[in-house]
């Protein structure tokens, strides 16, 4: 027999939570973003336990396209990061609050 | 179909035309505007001959031509053409307006002569001109709706020609009000015919009215278009605007607010006789609202000083007898009586044009006298038109005048026949006043001691005119003249009875009366005899009165002017600022506080957005959860 479904899950749940824990405790940006990365592939893994259990290959792919667009998204993000820092000599994003109404 | 009739459309074109090219080159014409308009109008009025030639022709039952141009309005079911309508009645109307108004033109470029706004004045008589025939012309009401507003947007327009004064704007602004009132109720009247006929068309509404309306309902449509009639034609209660109308140029007068605009409502009430006749009551509201007219400005002509007003008050007066031979159903008597007082009345005005240009524009009668012997021409015309208006032997009032009075003596109308017998006696006085005054006696100021007489283009005219007013008799010598002949196909008979006095009796009763007001003002005001400058200080407050119009216009302020002045200030200056603007800023001020309170929202702190996208997330999937 194969490792249980379950396994997977749990440690998928867990990944995402500490992710969400690190995005809304951490202030400096980058840490930000990689727990926001920690996440994204607590998702990948639950996807491609799925697709292992119902042996369908549909999970499978759709981790691959979250992969994809995960990479685009870290090209776009760090180049904000980067222009962000530029300008304000910091990467804090409790900093950043030109928008605050 | 005769040839002669296709010539049809070209009448009211050309006057368009001349209004066209004089408004658009008017200045570039200079002189020759007014001798171009004059010469359309003219040949509008040779081709009105050739026309109503030919409808002659035919044989009485069917003198009757009809030609669409073109489709006008077509929605759903309800279709008006632009068609235009040759039967007696309208030719009857357009030989008037060509020919009356081809001689004003003529008079009035000799009148005119040194106005800086010359082609103007012509392009506005020409347009004049061309909505007055699309109003005789129309097939439907809606073409008559159409020259309806036309020849008041012209009059308001002419009144208002010398606008720089400000009782000129003002008098146009009045008319224009004041016949609004009642275009407005006609302009109900013509949507009620569209509910129960379902179109405008004049054939169609003759052909079924009796089938489709019911008395209620033709009273309530004949009541509303007479108060059409009564405001175009300045009877009681909405009289007032004609008076002041006086401020145009004379021929304006002559030409709109004595021989054909005011008619307007006379040939409406004629030619919607069908509706009035179904009702009845209608009828009797035509000639009671004739007869309370004709003697209130009869009396009120008798006060007024100004020559113009003389003459103004005396159309309302004669309008209302038009209005009695409605009433009576003596149509084509009506008729006769327009056509006789556009001789007449056109020729009194031109006249009194005359005067006033010798006079150096004074209008005042009490400082002329003694005018005959300086402006001959204009003097002698004019005596013949006021005979003719008060009715003497053999001129046109007096067949016209004592045609109504026999019918209403002969249907049995008793208090009809002694109301218009005052009538004709009041006409008498107020027009003997005015010749004694104008005419006789010596010279009262500098201005008619030289008075001179006025040139041939001006007094060409008033010969024309008079030998009209002197002759248009001949037109209708008995209730079944040749004019009441050629119009019965379409208004029917005249009616007759038994009733009353003999004819001759009639006659005499009535030549006396003209004997009478005419010999009590040469008394009052041409023998010499009588100071009547100290009795008038002695009649004062009741010379006043009649000046003044039984100061109708100060009652109409105080109760409806100024009351609407108020509202209007009121809505102005309060509702408009305290409730419509305070609404629409309370909503942009509700809208602003909203977005302040709003914008607290925004944090500028990242993670508290991030904690929102988690909350958001969380909710959904307990949604969906819960959900399963």
């Amino acid at each position: 027999m194969s490792t249980p479904i379950a396994y997977f899950l749990v440690l998928s749940g867990a990944l995402f939570a500490i992710g969400s824990v690190g995005v809304l405790m951490r202030r400096n940006a980058l840490l930000i973003f990689m727990f926001v990365e920690l996440q994204l592939n607590a998702v990948n893994l639950a996807l491609v336990a799925f697709s292992r259990m119902h042996a369908s290959l549909n999970g499978q792919v759709l981790a691959f396209f979250s992969m994809v667009v995960a990479a685009a998204e870290v090209v776009v993000g760090l180049g904000i990061i980067v222009a962000v820092y530029r300008r304000t000599r910091s990467v804090n994003v409790d900093e950043v609050e030109a928008l605050k109404g | 179909m005769n040839s002669s009739l296709r010539l049809l459309w070209l009448i009211p074109v050309l006057p368009l035309a001349g209004a066209a090219v004089n408004l658009l080159a008017g200045k570039r014409l200079g002189r020759s505007a007014g001798f171009f308009a004059t010469v359309l109008v003219a040949v509008a009025f040779a081709i009105s001959l050739i026309v109503v030639g030919g409808l002659l022709d035919l044989a009485a039952p069917d003198r009757l031509y009809i030609r669409q141009l073109f489709e006008w309005i077509h929605v759903g079911t309800f279709s008006v053409g632009a068609t235009l309508r040759l039967d007696p009645l309208s030719a009857t109307m357009i030989l008037v307006v060509t020919g009356i108004g081809s001689l004003i033109h003529l008079y009035a470029i000799g009148y005119m002569r040194d106005d800086p706004r010359y082609g103007r004045f012509f392009a506005y008589l020409n347009l004049f001109v061309f909505f007055m025939l699309m109003l005789v012309l129309g097939q439907n009401l809606l073409v008559l709706y159409l020259g309806w507003e036309g020849v008041g947007l012209c009059s308001y327009l002419l009144i208002g020609f010398w606008f720089e004064k400000t009782e000129n704007a003002n008098a146009a602004k009045k008319a224009f009000v004041t016949t609004r009132i009642g275009d407005t109720a006609m302009l109900i009247g013509l949507a009620l015919i569209v509910v129960k006929f379902g179109t405008l068309d004049y054939t169609v509404i003759f052909g079924s009215a009796g089938s489709t309306l019911t008395k209620g309902a033709a009273t309530a449509i004949a009541l509303l278009l007479f108060a059409g009639a009564i405001g175009k034609s300045a009877q009681v209660p909405l009289h007032v605007w004609l008076p002041d109308a006086m401020a145009g140029p004379t021929p304006v007068s002559a030409l709109i607010h004595a021989a054909t605009m005011v008619t307007a409502g006379v040939y409406l009430v004629l030619r919607m006789h069908v509706i009035f006749e179904i009702s009845g009551v209608a009828l009797v509201v035509v000639a009671t609202v004739g007869v309370v007219t004709m003697l209130f400005a009869g009396i009120c002509a008798f006060g007024q000083d100004d020559i113009k007003r003389v003459l103004a008050y005396s159309t309302i007066s004669q309008l209302g007898y038009m209005f009695i031979a409605a009433g009576l159903r003596a149509y084509s008597i009506a008729l006769f009586l327009l056509v006789a007082h556009a001789f007449y009345k056109a020729l009194m005005f031109l006249g009194a044009g005359s005067v006033m240009h010798g006079m150096h524009d004074h209008t005042d009668m009490k400082q002329m006298g003694g005018l005959l012997k300086r402006m001959p021409v204009t003097g002698v015309t004019f005596v013949i038109g006021a005979l003719a208006l008060a009715g003497l032997f053999p001129l046109a009032g007096f067949f016209a005048k004592d045609e109504i009075l026999e019918v209403a003596n002969s249907t049995g109308h008793a208090w009809l026949f002694v109301l218009a017998m005052v009538g004709a006696l009041i006409s008498a006085l107020y027009m003997g006043r005015l010749v004694f005054l104008t005419f006789f006696g010596r010279p009262r100021s500098e201005e008619a001691e030289r008075a001179h007489e006025s040139s041939p283009v001006m007094t060409i005219p008033l010969v024309v005119l008079a030998i009209g007013a002197a002759t248009a008799g001949l037109l209708n010598l008995t209730l079944h003249g040749a004019l009441s002949t050629f119009v019965e196909p379409v208004v029917g008979p005249v009616p007759e009875g038994s009733a009353g006095i003999a004819y001759a009796a009639l006659v005499a009763i009535s030549s006396s009366m003209v004997a009478v007001g005419v010999v009590t003002t040469w008394f009052l005001y041409g023998s010499g005899k009588i100071d009547w400058l100290a009795l008038r200080v002695r009649m004062q407050p009741s010379q006043r009165v009649l000046e003044n119009g039984f100061y109708i216009d100060n009652y109409y302020s105080a109760l409806l002017v100024t009351p609407g002045k108020a509202l209007a200030a009121f809505l102005a200056y309060v509702f408009d600022v305290r409730v419509i603007d305070a609404a629409v800023n309370g909503i942009g001020a509700s809208v602003r506080a909203l977005a302040r309170s709003g914008r607290k929202l925004q944090t500028g702190l990242v993670r508290t957005y991030a904690l929102a996208f988690l909350a958001g997330a969380i909710a959904l999937l307990v949604f969906v959860g819960f959900r399963l």
